[in-house]
């Protein structure tokens, strides 16, 4: 025990202050911060979207008043009160941004409504345009057919869906996009851990056996406590070094609420000019939906088991080879289940209940990612998540007793890669 | 007294037997050196005594204790593949080591100070050990191995690389610590150092110890079977002995010659033929056979001639 802790200090601190941590643990953020800059600035934009103002030309005589009458909050509608061809020159000049044609045989259904426009409108402005034709022609349609008013007042009623997640503590109102964006990046952060973390064990094997440092320090310690330390060594290194990113991240989001609160006009939406910036986020639909702590709790949990049981599977791989360059084939089947997690983020995310969502979040090589992600998004009974906790544990106490016997005969082979036949027989040996 | 004792060991690996029944003592205050064509298992056998690997069968003992981890702590490994880590500092590195050894942080600062200060290195403690030369980073691995002053020492080729100046200081040292009572294993192909510094001899081959004992004893019961000569002239007239397999030259030179009588040839028709065949001969002596020989001679017993023409043969200086 004493050797392992000597060990960790060791790799954590050698690793704490080279050059390269520091400037990726500093620099990974800042690119982050413009990515959610870039991020704010779009989700703004596509928000406040351009408003058009489209000018209507009424053949038929009856629309154009029903189309004026509609509720209208992206575009606006004015009547061409010129003939077509001033109106034309209008739109060209700028002053209008189209103008839409209604001939009269659309009341038959035996014509089709044009929107005549510099720059296509996209199809956002077609969906738009043609729901507010249809209403228009309904209500109109209804109206020939003496439809009492109040009938026609219910079917104006805009429907809307909005989702609330329902939990033992109560309902809560919130935005499934942001669960699953949140089930994403915790599935993202476990997955870099596992991947990235778990290289920088093997890549410390490789340069030990290369440098044949190694059989110096197996002298003086057993190969477990130098595995133990090592992987530990360089957990402790990216535990501080994820710690720095969310601190920095979380400063980066607040910034970012700043920046798009400076894009929006507290008038435009209803409220005061003095509202808060949280008031307005909140108004702009924006607004952090409450967590529970379980969810983080489990998160670290299943991040830190996760990169314990891959960094010795990675170390195993390291023990097997004397370059880096060999590692590649050696590398795949390890890197097999954790790519596999990550490919299954979005189904996992669209029907976190599903028995693929379930299973992949069960299994111990594949469960951290899948796990975080449905417990982000859904509900999931806690048997379930106890259960794929103990698997997971199961799944590292085997794989770092199969790891460690692979890895003391390994390190002290030099020369050629090893195969798998070799693997097999390294294992009998030890 | 911290005997090191190897009991009838024996490592396989897979059908391999790299190591078969082998026993052999170390004694405290001497030097056993242990010899060996490549791949006889003297490795595996070192392995097995830094409780890196296990045996298979037998028992290594210190101190009439097994080994294990308590022993390790006692224990110094220069291994012959050896190396550092590269980007730690050169005193980081020593005090890690040190540290695993069991030393405390300011014993081993006390030590690395005296040690790098010996060894003329004491400004290099802040640099990073790839800065190093081949030769310091060689002197930096024997300092890790002897810093926290182990009973036992194994040193795997520990002059390969260093200058004149240098391996002399490390022989020095060596001898020192041997006066210390320290318990010293010392394996190398360059059978000059081995008779230079070693009290005892352990000769493996294919596994099997084919000598072992006092190097002195060692050397007698080869008897004075070894010639000597020193002349002027042509040197042709060895030929003939040499094909009725009477003599095997080791070393010829264009004024010296050093052979061996095969099956107790006899010395005079040599003598004879040299002073009717050359225009001077200077040198006339028998001598016991240098340790160079009596390996080769031993291994070709046991593999037939191939093999032990593959060990390197040392040029070898008579003092």
């Amino acid at each position: 025990m004493d050797k392992i802790w000597i060990i960790l200090k060791s790799e954590f601190k050698r690793r704490v202050t080279s050059k390269a941590f520091i400037l990726t643990t500093l620099l990974g953020p800042l690119a982050l911060i413009g990515f959610m800059v870039i991020v704010a600035i779009i989700t703004v934009s596509a928000m406040t979207g351009d408003t058009r103002t489209v000018a209507i030309v009424d053949d038929t005589g009856v629309l154009l008043e029903r189309l004026l009458d509609q509720e209208n909050d992206s575009h606006t509608f004015v009547a061409a009160d010129a003939p077509i061809d001033s109106v034309r020159q209008r739109v060209l000049r700028g002053e209008y941004d189209g103008y839409l044609v209604l001939p009269a045989a659309l009341l038959t259904g035996e014509s089709r409504a044009t929107y005549y426009a510099v720059e296509g409108g996209g199809s956002t402005l077609e969906n738009f345009l043609e729901n507010r034709i249809e209403r228009a022609l309904e209500e109109h349609r209804m109206s020939e057919q003496n439809v009492a008013p109040e009938v026609l007042e219910i079917l104006k009623t805009n429907v809307s869906v909005s989702n609330v997640k329902l939990s033992e503590t109560g309902e809560e109102a919130g935005s499934s996009e942001f669960y699953a964006l949140l089930g994403i990046i915790m599935g993202m952060l476990i997955y870099m851990a596992m991947l990235i973390y778990g290289t920088v064990v093997m890549y410390g094997v490789i340069e030990e056996k290369t440098t044949r440092v190694v059989e110096v320090i197996v002298s003086s310690v057993r190969p477990f406590q130098l595995l133990m330390g090592k992987v530990l060594g360089i957990g402790a290194m990216g535990l501080v070094q994820m710690t720095v990113w969310a601190g920095l991240i979380l400063a980066g989001v607040t910034f970012a609420g700043s920046v798009i609160s400076l894009f929006l006009d507290p008038a435009a939406m209803s409220l005061p000019e003095t509202a808060s910036q949280q008031e307005m986020l909140a108004q702009a639909g924006l607004s952090l939906p409450s967590l529970s702590a379980g969810i983080f709790v489990w998160f670290v949990l299943f991040f830190l088991l996760g990169y314990l049981l891959y960094a010795g599977l990675f170390a195993t791989v390291g023990a097997m080879v004397e370059q880096q360059q060999d590692t590649q084939s050696l590398v795949l089947p390890v890197m097999l289940p954790i790519i596999l997690s990550i490919i299954f983020i979005q189904p996992i995310v669209e029907s976190p209940n599903s028995p693929l969502a379930v299973a992949l979040s069960l299994i111990p090589l594949t469960s951290p990612v899948p796990m975080v992600v449905r417990l982000a998004v859904t509900d999931v009974p806690f048997w379930e998540v106890l259960l794929s906790f103990a698997l997971l544990i199961g799944g590292f106490v085997g794989t770092i007793w199969l790891s460690s016997r692979i890895y003391r005969v390994g390190i002290l082979m030099y020369g050629k890669k090893a195969s798998f036949k070799d693997l097999v027989r390294w294992f009998r040996y030890a | 007294m911290a005997v090191l004792t190897i009991d009838n060991v024996t490592k396989r690996y897979g059908d391999f037997t790299a190591v078969d029944h082998v026993s052999f003592e170390a004694q405290p205050g001497r030097i056993l050196g242990l010899l060996g064509p490549n791949g006889a298992g003297k490795t595996s056998t070192i392995r097995m005594i830094a409780y890196i690997t296990a045996p298979d069968e037998g028992e290594v003992r210190f101190d009439g204790r097994g080994v294990g981890p308590w022993s390790q702590e006692q224990m110094g490994y220069l291994p012959e593949e050896r190396g550092l880590y590269k980007k730690i500092k050169v005193a980081d590195q020593l005090r890690y080591l040190a540290e695993l050894k069991g030393l405390g942080r300011a014993e081993a600062v006390e030590k690395i100070r005296y040690w790098l200060d010996r060894f003329g290195m004491s400004e290099w403690a802040g640099k990073k050990t790839q800065e190093l030369s081949k030769g310091m980073q060689q002197k930096i691995q024997f300092i890790a191995t002897i810093l926290p002053e182990p009973r036992l020492i194994i040193l795997d080729e520990p002059f390969s690389g260093l200058d004149p100046i240098n391996a002399e200081l490390l022989r020095e040292i060596i001898l020192e610590l041997k006066d210390a009572d320290r318990t010293i294993l010392f394996a190398s192909h360059r059978m000059e150092q081995v008779e230079q510094l070693c009290d005892d001899i352990c000769l493996i081959s294919q596994g099997q110890i084919l000598v072992k004992g006092p190097l002195r004893d060692v050397k007698r019961s080869f008897g004075r079977d070894t010639l000597i000569l020193e002349f002027d002239g042509d040197d042709a007239f060895l030929d003939a002995f040499e094909e009725r397999g009477l003599i095997r030259i080791s070393n010829r030179s264009k004024h010296r010659v050093e052979l061996r009588l095969l099956d107790g040839a006899p010395s005079r028709p040599i003598l004879e033929a040299a002073l009717d065949h050359t225009d001077d001969v200077y040198r006339f002596e028998r001598v016991e056979p240098p340790l160079s020989e009596i390996f080769i001679s031993v291994v070709t017993e046991q593999q037939g001639q191939d093999a032990a023409e593959s060990v390197p043969r040392s040029p070898v200086q008579v003092a």
